[in-house]
């Protein structure tokens, strides 16, 4: 029988159809005992794996009854202390049936231990559990903020995973490159394909230097590598993306590691489409954005993802109710289910447009990767602050192109005129809100694990997770050891701590520059030097991002506009106190403090900010930019913020424009 | 323009800053760092005096050296040393960061690598932008820091960036260092401009790994051998080995700082700021009129300047 090139056969010649990517949404909130319910309805409604998402203390290494924890507990994730959380969290899931991805970076080492002490405490074969933590802590150092350790430490975290994991849970993907956050942080193709590789070769060159593994052993590690990347709206190029992907492992794994099994030197996927391109303008047209950006990853059979997630219509707005993720999903089961995309082999195979993209993609994100090699690898070109400063960049770049109308976001800066959206007419306003009652519970849980713990155990498993930690031994062990014993998240992550230090990176905005010059910003630096001219003093803006939200892009961008349009501008990264950002603030006599917070906690963070103004007897004017509900506005105006600042606000001169108009203001009371 | 401040609330904002409060400090400093801050700083260092500040005990550190040299984060491990290990003084840190030359804005990043505790009223951190003077001092720092004098007992200045401006700093410091990384290869670049001559110490930082560590030490110290001639007295400053990471010889550093007095420069540092004011403001003319002014070394600068002007004025006639 001749074998048709529109018909896609399986391994026994057969005509076959491809099964789906695995369903997943990425879900959490509130507490563990509402996650396990919102769990279970997903999967009943045809979700056919977990993606956990975990609170900021938890992904922060703190427990909720710490103070920092207190504004975000349950907020953009699940709250988990101890196993007892993970007891309700997976109550009646079959852990051992599931494939289960946990973004968990930090503390990925805990959150994997306390999965294993469950399995083991019901009596599963541990060596079944399947899934993923992300534990790509290289990305969190240049986009999310959720580290803790030096880049040493947790590089040591990571490999001590892999040593774990390939004896005991040979399904379970230690790490997870995530490339995602470095496409939301302004990272072009080029650059997402370059740092991604360079982190997963930082990744097996620190696992070779352990030296812990056979070879075959090792290639079986480079198996268990999977990757986390992002689909963003210029489809064509994204498909191509994940083309050189493919063709850029194999050829690292091939030619660098040497790794002979075509199995292990498969490049295994992951994608969320992209979020940075939600608008909160006509936020209805983000439903095409996703489905458009779901096409990339799904399209071409060649780079096609293993699991896919995508995020809710209404992200821009605030955190997805149920519904919202509800028809997220619906998207991807249409795709998968009612048309044909999974019954042809690729569609593009032999596309000479598709070639030439593909080889220049890879040409660049190879000489990219070749710099970063003359550093001495990834982790170097952390320290140093390259990567950082490349994304800030490439940030400010786009910024400025949407600025200047050079790239079209449709409702944003062309077609702004429209009918609003019915869709979000519900007295809910479209928008979730986390009972701010429901942290009691999660409190509740801690307290009582903590009364009736054995605290003779807790003390025991920490001190030998601390010796363990400093005699270079596998950490693993003790941990799973400390989950049994019913040790807090804060209690690990301490101890650690204790060790290893904490970690301060670079902000990555020193020396930027933005590539805009228009009329608004003539205009706004003429308010500069009238304001100059008047006070004698340039004006002074301290950007600040309180709390544990580490997605730090608005708070970069607004430092190296305030810059731009003239202002001295005192920006010093993310995981302040408010009580840091203020006394900043008072030291430098600042006319104006912009604070960032994309995390849910706008009303405790100023009202924390306002008592530590008052503290210092300082009339210092207070702005806020970041996710906030329109609802919460009125709330904010009465604690005292002067003006608040959402997505909507993406012109960066317009947003200079209003705060030189605040910081004017106070010129009479203060020449 | 004129004195912002009504002679009352000029002496309530004096009593709270020496008594830590950060804010009315804060507004001081922002005062001295305006242009025509003159009949400002006429008013206030005449109630300093009167009020009994007068800052001659302070100590003034400064820290000079490379971009990336980690000067901030050592500043950073000296501050927490400080201030567990002396808890009867107070510190004042002030870092100049550059100026964007396109905007005139600047991005103040220091703090960014140093973790400060909050409420504590001793210690000060004041950023300052160099106002398009590349590194160096701006014209204000000279008198932001006899403020700080009055009220703290050591003062660290920090600037970045490399050259002959950076140098300045020296001219009023008590004691002032070159921070380098190891083998950083800057040690014969600096031989050649002539600044090793300037320190009074040197800091080898980062020396997270004993080996190079030690190989950039015997690398130093060999090209400071040559300055033993041209050096009064033959000594060759001494060199500390430190590193952020390990903790190490921060308390050596700290000891040492601690040990220091102000200067014998001290005398001649407003004659050294009012030179550097003169050019700046009226050239070679100017230092040539300032060479003809008598002045008492141990007036006040506003004393001086205005000396100063009187004879530029009576010349330009």
């Amino acid at each position: 029988m001749e074998k048709k090139d529109h018909i896609l056969y399986d391994k026994t010649g057969n005509p076959s159809k491809e099964p789906a990517w695995i369903f997943r949404t990425y879900a959490g909130h509130t507490n563990a005992k509402e996650s396990n319910e919102l769990f279970r309805k997903n999967l009943a409604k045809g979700q056919t794996g977990l993606s956990i998402a975990f609170d900021l203390p938890t992904q922060c290494g703190y427990s909720s009854d710490h103070a920092i924890a207190r504004p975000e507990i349950g907020k953009v994730g699940v709250p988990i202390n101890t196993l007892e959380d993970f007891r309700i969290l997976f109550d009646q899931i079959p852990i051992e049936e599931m494939n289960t991805s946990m973004t968990i970076n930090g503390t990925s080492m805990w959150l994997l231990s306390l999965y294993v002490a469950l399995a083991e405490e019901r009596g599963e074969d541990v060596s079944k559990l399947q899934g993923t933590t992300q534990n790509d802590i290289i990305k969190e150092y240049l986009a999310r903020g959720t580290y803790i350790f030096p880049p040493e430490h947790s590089i040591r975290i990571i490999v001590d995973m892999y040593e774990y994991c390939l004896k005991r849970i040979p399904k379970w993907n230690p790490s997870n490159i995530c490339s995602y956050h470095l496409q939301e942080a302004g990272a072009t193709p080029v650059q997402e394909l370059a740092f991604a590789l360079a982190t997963g070769m930082a990744i097996l060159d620190a696992v070779k230097e352990r030296n812990c593994f056979t070879h075959e052993e090792f290639e079986q590690c480079v198996g268990r590598i999977s990757f986390f990347v992002n689909a963003g709206i210029r489809f064509i190029e994204e498909m191509c993306k994940m083309r050189a992907f493919s063709d850029m492992w194999e050829e690292i794994t091939k030619g660098i590691y040497q790794v002979k099994s075509e199995k292990y030197r498969r490049f295994r996927y992951g994608v969320q489409v992209n979020s940075l391109g939600l608008t909160e303008e006509q936020p209805e047209n983000n439903a095409w954005r996703i489905l458009i950006e779901a096409l990339g990853v799904t399209l071409s059979r060649d780079a096609r993802c293993r699991a896919l997630q995508l995020p809710a219509w209404n992200e821009a707005l605030s955190l997805p109710r149920p519904w919202d993720q509800q028809w997220s999903l619906r998207l991807q089961q249409v795709l998968a289910y009612e048309t044909d995309l999974l019954e042809y082999p690729d569609l593009f195979e032999g596309s000479r447009v598709v070639e030439s993209k593909v080889k220049d993609l890879i040409e660049n994100a190879n000489k990219e990767i070749q710099k970063i090699k003359e550093m001495g690898g990834a982790i170097k070109a952390i320290e140093n602050g390259y990567m950082k400063a490349q994304l800030v960049k490439s940030q400010a770049e786009r910024l400025a192109k949407i600025n200047n109308d050079e790239l079209i976001i449709v409702g944003k800066n062309k077609w702004k005129e429209g009918i609003p959206s019915p869709l979000t007419n519900d007295p809910d306003g479209g928008i979730f809100k986390v009972d701010p009652k429901s942290a009691e519970q999660t409190l509740k849980v801690l307290s009582d694990v903590k009364a009736r713990r054995d605290a003779k155990k807790v003390a025991e498993s920490l001190a030998r997770l601390e010796d363990d930690a400093k005699n270079g031994k596998n950490l693993m062990f003790a941990s799973v050891e400390c989950a049994k014993a019913l040790v807090t998240t804060g209690e690990w992550a301490d101890t650690l701590r204790k060790i290893f230090g904490e970690y301060r990176p670079s902000t990555g905005v020193e020396g930027q520059k933005l590539n805009l010059e228009s009329d608004k910003v003539s205009n706004v630096r003429n308010k500069v030097e009238k304001f100059q001219k008047a006070t004698g003093a340039r004006p002074k803006i301290v950007v600040g991002k309180p709390g544990l939200d580490g997605h730090s892009n608005g708070a970069e961008m607004i430092a190296v506009s305030a810059k731009h349009a003239g202002f001295d501008v005192i920006y010093s990264g993310i995981r302040l106190t408010p009580e840091e950002i203020v006394q900043s603030a008072v030291e430098e006599n600042a006319n104006v403090i912009g604070v960032s917070i994309l995390s849910g906690s706008h009303v405790e963070l100023a009202e924390q900010i306002f008592a530590e103004l008052k503290h210092y007897k300082a009339d210092i004017p207070v702005v806020f930019g970041g996710i906030i509900p329109q609802p919460d506005f009125e709330k904010l105006h009465s604690i005292g913020v002067k003006a608040i600042f959402t997505p909507k606000d993406y012109d960066l001169m317009d947003v200079m424009d209003r705060i030189i108009d605040i910081v004017t203001e106070k010129i009479p009371a203060s020449v | 323009m004129t004195v912002r401040f009504a002679e009352k609330e000029l002496k309530e904002l004096i009593q709270e800053a020496s008594q830590g409060e950060k804010y009315p400090l804060a507004k001081l400093i922002s005062e001295l760092e305006k242009p025509d801050s003159f009949e400002f700083r006429k008013v206030l260092f005449k109630e300093l005096e009167n009020s009994g500040f007068n800052g001659n005990r302070s100590v003034t550190i400064g820290f000079t050296g490379t971009p990336g040299a980690g000067k901030s984060s050592l500043l950073g491990e000296i501050s927490t040393n400080f201030l567990q290990t002396v808890p009867d003084k107070k510190m004042a840190v002030v870092a100049i960061d550059p100026s964007s030359h396109i905007s005139g804005g600047s991005l103040l990043g220091d703090r960014t690598r140093l973790s400060l505790p909050v409420r504590e009223k001793r210690i000060f951190f004041r950023s300052q932008p160099s106002q398009l003077e590349l590194g160096g001092l701006n014209p204000y720092t000279y008198h932001v820091i006899r403020l700080l004098r009055c009220f703290f007992d050591f003062i660290f200045v920090e600037t970045v960036g490399i050259g002959q401006n950076e140098i300045e700093v020296s001219k009023l410091a008590d004691i002032s260092f070159l921070v380098m990384v190891p083998l950083g290869g800057d040690q014969i670049q600096f031989m050649k401009s002539g600044i090793m001559e300037v320190p009074d110490a040197f800091i080898l930082n980062k020396c997270d790994e004993e080996n190079l560590a030690r190989a950039s030490y015997h690398t130093l110290s060999t090209t400071l051998e040559f300055l033993r001639d041209i050096v009064p007295g033959g000594s060759i400053p001494p060199i500390f080995l430190t590193s952020v990471k390990t903790k190490k010889g921060i308390q050596e550093l700290l000891d040492f700082i601690l040990k220091s007095k102000p200067h014998t420069k001290r005398s001649t540092e407003t004659k050294v700021q009012i030179e550097k004011w003169i050019k700046t403001e009226y050239g070679n003319f100017g230092l040539k009129a300032l060479s003809q002014t008598h002045f008492d070394p141990n007036g006040s600068f506003e004393e001086v300047e205005t000396s100063a002007k009187t004879e530029i004025e009576k010349r330009y006639k």
